[in-house]
């Protein structure tokens, strides 16, 4: 699909990586909080307040890409035209993986999901670039992401993981059922 | 042939400007949440000035859409979002108009507007939602649901050939075809900005999966694949592949060069300012 393929993790200038590593950010905050607002819908409250604070977390991260930038003027691109070596920026939640009912252990699995997927982008952009001064970035980058998977690990182990009957609802949507 | 569409250069948006402040009520995880990015980074890469862009649809989930967009927008009667659309942008050629709807509005119940908006080639642009369910009634088979999908409200499957839309859309002369996945943000916002800009009936079918009524789908991700050709100007070549591939062949199928709608015919100032006194009150 829109994947760019192989090496393209060679090819980033400064500027590209800036404004890729941003657009992952700005991103990744727009859908937690697209996903803190669908759950708030749906009255699942502990898993609302889970994704608002990672939208919070991630645009934290983004001002301190901007901080990072200085004077480097951070021309958007159009959608298409970024190289994610994915369908979505590497911090998108896959949508298809959230469920009304889902509790926060499975929330912040599938963050840590994307703080991996993050990483890894960042990690084969260091190991790639055959400019120093963009791996060097890449490599600041991916140390930011491997932090952001370090506290993932760590609210991880705070909250149980879902019972077998996770999903079960007394009041199904399926009026079919 | 010209394109009319309203782009201004110096409008710099972003796409989250051209969403409103309602919240949307899809089921988390539905489709239409990535429809709603793409489509809102389509118009924000096209730098459309919301006050000259309309978005109309019909009844269902995905016809909800215009609420949460900061646009005019027109949330019309059921199988109605093209005449409605045709009708805007007949009257005001200037206004980028979008029509987005379902596959059982658009397929079922507006069926017939469907054929006939491909053969007018107004220049509009119709966004299907396609998750082959009636989902807003609780997950009836549309008339893109596999004749064999079993369910409480067709035990066995309907046994119902489906819907063929994108040759339905080639047949009747619509002048851009392509299909994409919700999923593929990237890919559908690509699409979509190329679907508004080509002159003409463009026509999207966009996978969009229901995960409340047909979980199944959520495998749509694994099973989409780009097209292993580029598109075609030929409408009978497309049509012969999109009869004979997977239904998961992702990407534009067919750009067409009809003459559009009102640049064809000579318009009569004159009649028209007539006929239109004599329906004033």
């Amino acid at each position: 699909m829109s994947n760019t393929g192989k090496n393209a993790s060679q090819n980033f200038t400064q500027t590209e990586l800036l404004v890729h590593a941003l657009v992952i950010e700005l991103e990744a905050v727009q859908s937690y909080k697209d996903l803190a607002e669908q759950m708030e819908q749906c009255g699942n409250t502990e898993v609302a307040a889970l994704f608002d604070k990672m939208s919070k977390l991630e645009a934290e991260h983004a001002e301190k890409i901007r901080e990072a930038a200085g004077d480097v003027e951070l021309t958007e691109l159009p959608p298409w035209e970024y190289r994610w070596p994915g369908l979505e920026p590497p911090e998108n939640i896959d949508l298809a993986g959230v469920h009304y009912l889902m509790t926060p252990h499975q929330a912040l699995e599938l963050a840590l999901e994307n703080e991996l997927s993050a990483m890894a982008f960042f990690d084969a952009i260091a190991h790639d670039s055959t400019d120093d001064q963009v791996g060097s970035l890449a490599q600041e980058f991916g140390d930011d992401e491997r932090q952001h998977v370090a506290w993932m690990k760590e609210w991880l182990a705070k909250y149980p993981p879902p019972d077998d009957d996770w999903d079960y609802d007394p009041d199904p949507p399926a009026a079919i059922d | 042939m010209v394109r009319r569409m309203s782009v201004a250069a110096p409008c710099k948006l972003k796409a989250s400007d051209y969403k409103s402040g309602t919240k949307p009520v899809w089921c988390p995880g539905c489709g239409d949440f990535h429809v709603l990015a793409s489509l809102t980074k389509a118009i924000a890469a096209l730098a459309l000035v919301p006050e000259n862009l309309a978005v109309v649809s019909g009844i269902g989930c995905s016809s909800r859409i215009p609420a949460y967009l900061n646009c005019y927008g027109f949330h019309g009667v059921h199988g109605r979002a093209l005449p409605l659309a045709t009708g805007l942008k007949v009257a005001r050629p200037d206004l980028t108009v979008i029509c987005a709807g379902g596959d059982g509005d658009g397929f079922s119940i507006g069926g017939n507007h469907l054929l006939h908006a491909c053969r007018r080639n107004v220049d509009i642009t119709y966004v299907v939602m396609d998750n082959e369910i009636y989902g807003m009634t609780k997950g009836q088979p549309s008339p893109t649901t596999a004749p064999d999908w079993d369910s409480e409200l067709a035990p066995g499957g309907t046994g119902v050939s489906p819907f063929h839309p994108l040759v339905i859309a080639l047949a009747s002369g619509a002048n851009f075809v392509a299909r994409t996945f919700a999923g593929d943000v990237k890919g559908t916002t690509r699409t979509l900005a190329e679907a508004i800009g080509h002159p003409g009936f463009s026509f999207v079918q966009i996978l969009s999966p229901c995960v409340t009524f047909r979980p199944d789908q959520r495998e749509w991700k694994n099973k989409v694949h780009p097209p292993p050709v580029t598109f075609t100007t030929d409408p009978a070549q497309a049509a012969r592949r999109v009869m004979t591939d997977d239904g998961f062949n992702i990407g534009v199928l067919y750009k067409g060069s009809r003459d559009i709608y009102g640049q064809a015919v000579e318009r009569n100032a004159e009649f028209e300012r007539d006929l239109d006194a004599e329906f004033l009150v």
